[in-house]
């Protein structure tokens, strides 16, 4: 990075194939929106170009880039705010019946992620899948550790509430698909 | 322990960062306690969500940003609002498509014809007039030459080389960028036409120096054939020195090296 602030841009490309597949797995978990997230990480590599001297030796890269990463999506919100708030209904409401337990599981794990707040989701992916540490989360959003750690549990208790009330949705309907397969046919030998 | 104080420990948990101790204390407790230890399940479940993959288009676009950053100009596309108000500018010259537009304009380019005509005629031209907009006509070509090689098309960018040939003295900026796209435009061809197109104007010195610059640093022996034959080609003094230097780069193509050699010749 150092090398990127002192002008080297062709630098740069080294930490777009390090950073881009995880920034865009970071944003795609949390918009659900793979054309946004190609845009964010785009957005996130030119504003590195653009702010790199305001980079300072010495602070954790990683750290850093979220930051980055963070703001622009906060800007993009802001200039263009959500035409559509995020409905739940609007995702698969039933799995296919032959679909393997592990991609239900996964389906309805996403379904649930997706109902959370977009805080609570935040919070969630940095810590489980971006792998930061508490510390470094807790500096990113400007907060206490210990408050990292109790949002991370609340995030928790309402995501185990939302996968519950999926998966109990997912089974009584799919009991009733069964039932209705064992429905003799209408008509015919009930004529009167 | 009760699930409040686990309730503090389970995130270290969850991030194996707990001590010993605290670890083992969590542990026992997730045996007895289903609310718990569904969420340390939920946790170990969130792996199962696959990993979002960006699209192959992606590098080529962050290349295309960077290119287009270090040319000087961000990505940027136009705002809709800037799309309407051009759209709206050029289809207030809609009625020149009608008849009596038609008519009108035919009637108006017929004037500035002939006043065009009886001015140039009169044996004292204003030369200086015309010379003015011989400046602008040049700026103008520049202003295209420019914009055009910072397309992200290839064959636009080529297109943009070959109207820099129309010049008869590179302006600065282009021969900037010129010497810019010779080192750094992704494209083979593009590349190509550049040395091409600065190869014409050897008379400006720092072409020269730009050309011999960019030979250590060219990867495809096709350009670096071509630059080589260029140096030979105008003798610079310091021409045998780039072409030694040429020859010590480790992994260098054998042909390459081959029609260093033969040059080094020459020069000699």
């Amino acid at each position: 990075m150092l090398q990127v602030r002192d002008g080297a841009g062709e630098q740069l490309g080294v930490l777009f194939d390090r950073y881009q597949a995880p920034l865009f797995n970071f944003y795609a978990k949390l918009t659900g929106d793979r054309t946004l997230s190609q845009d964010l990480v785009q957005e996130v590599f030119l504003r590195i170009l653009k702010y790199r001297q305001s980079y300072s030796p010495g602070t954790p890269f990683r750290a850093w880039i979220y930051q980055i990463a963070r703001n622009a999506r906060i800007d993009h919100f802001r200039k263009t705010p959500r035409q559509v708030p995020f409905d739940p209904d609007m995702l698969p409401p039933v799995l296919p019946k032959d679909s393997a337990q592990a991609g239900q599981e996964s389906a309805l794990l996403h379904c649930a992620l997706m109902q959370l707040p977009e805080e609570k989701r935040e919070i969630l992916l940095l810590s489980r899948f971006q792998e930061l540490k508490y510390e470094e989360i807790a500096r990113l959003l400007g907060c206490e550790v210990a408050t990292v750690k109790s949002r991370i549990h609340r995030a928790m208790l309402q995501l185990r509430e939302a996968y519950h009330q999926l998966e109990q949705g997912t089974a009584a309907k799919r009991a009733k698909t069964a039932a209705a397969d064992y429905l003799p046919p209408q008509g015919g030998s009930h004529a009167v | 322990m009760q699930c409040e104080q686990i309730a503090e420990l389970l995130p270290d948990y969850l991030q194996e960062s707990l001590s010993g101790e605290q670890r083992q204390q969590v542990a026992t407790h997730l045996t007895t306690c289903a609310q718990c230890s569904e969420e340390v399940a939920l946790w170990q479940k969130l792996s199962l969500l696959p990993v979002e993959q960006p699209g192959p288009e992606s590098r080529a676009r962050f290349e295309a940003m960077l290119h287009a950053y270090q040319a000087g100009r961000s990505e940027q596309s136009p705002s809709r609002f800037e799309e309407r108000k051009r759209a709206s500018f050029w289809s207030s010259f809609n009625w020149f498509r009608s008849p009596l537009g038609a008519v009108a304009w035919s009637v108006a380019l017929l004037a500035i014809g002939g006043f065009i005509g009886t001015r140039f005629n009169r044996p004292n031209a204003d030369t200086s007039e015309l010379a003015s907009v011989h400046r602008e006509l040049a700026s103008m070509r520049q202003l295209v030459v420019l914009s055009m090689l910072q397309q992200q098309s290839a064959g636009e960018r080529l297109q943009g080389v070959s109207w820099s040939r129309r010049e008869e003295q590179l302006d600065p900026q282009v021969l900037a960028a010129l010497l810019h796209t010779l080192r750094y435009d992704g494209s083979v061809d593009v590349r190509l036409a550049a040395l091409d197109a600065l190869g014409r104007h050897g008379r400006q010195p720092q072409i020269h120096q730009g050309i011999a610059d960019s030979l250590q640093e060219q990867q495809s022996p096709l350009v670096q054939v071509a630059l080589i034959d260029q140096l030979l080609e105008w003798r610079d003094p310091d021409a045998t020195q780039r072409l030694q230097n040429l020859r010590q780069i480790p992994n260098l193509n054998p042909t390459v090296r081959q029609r260093a050699d033969w040059a080094i010749s020459k020069l000699n």
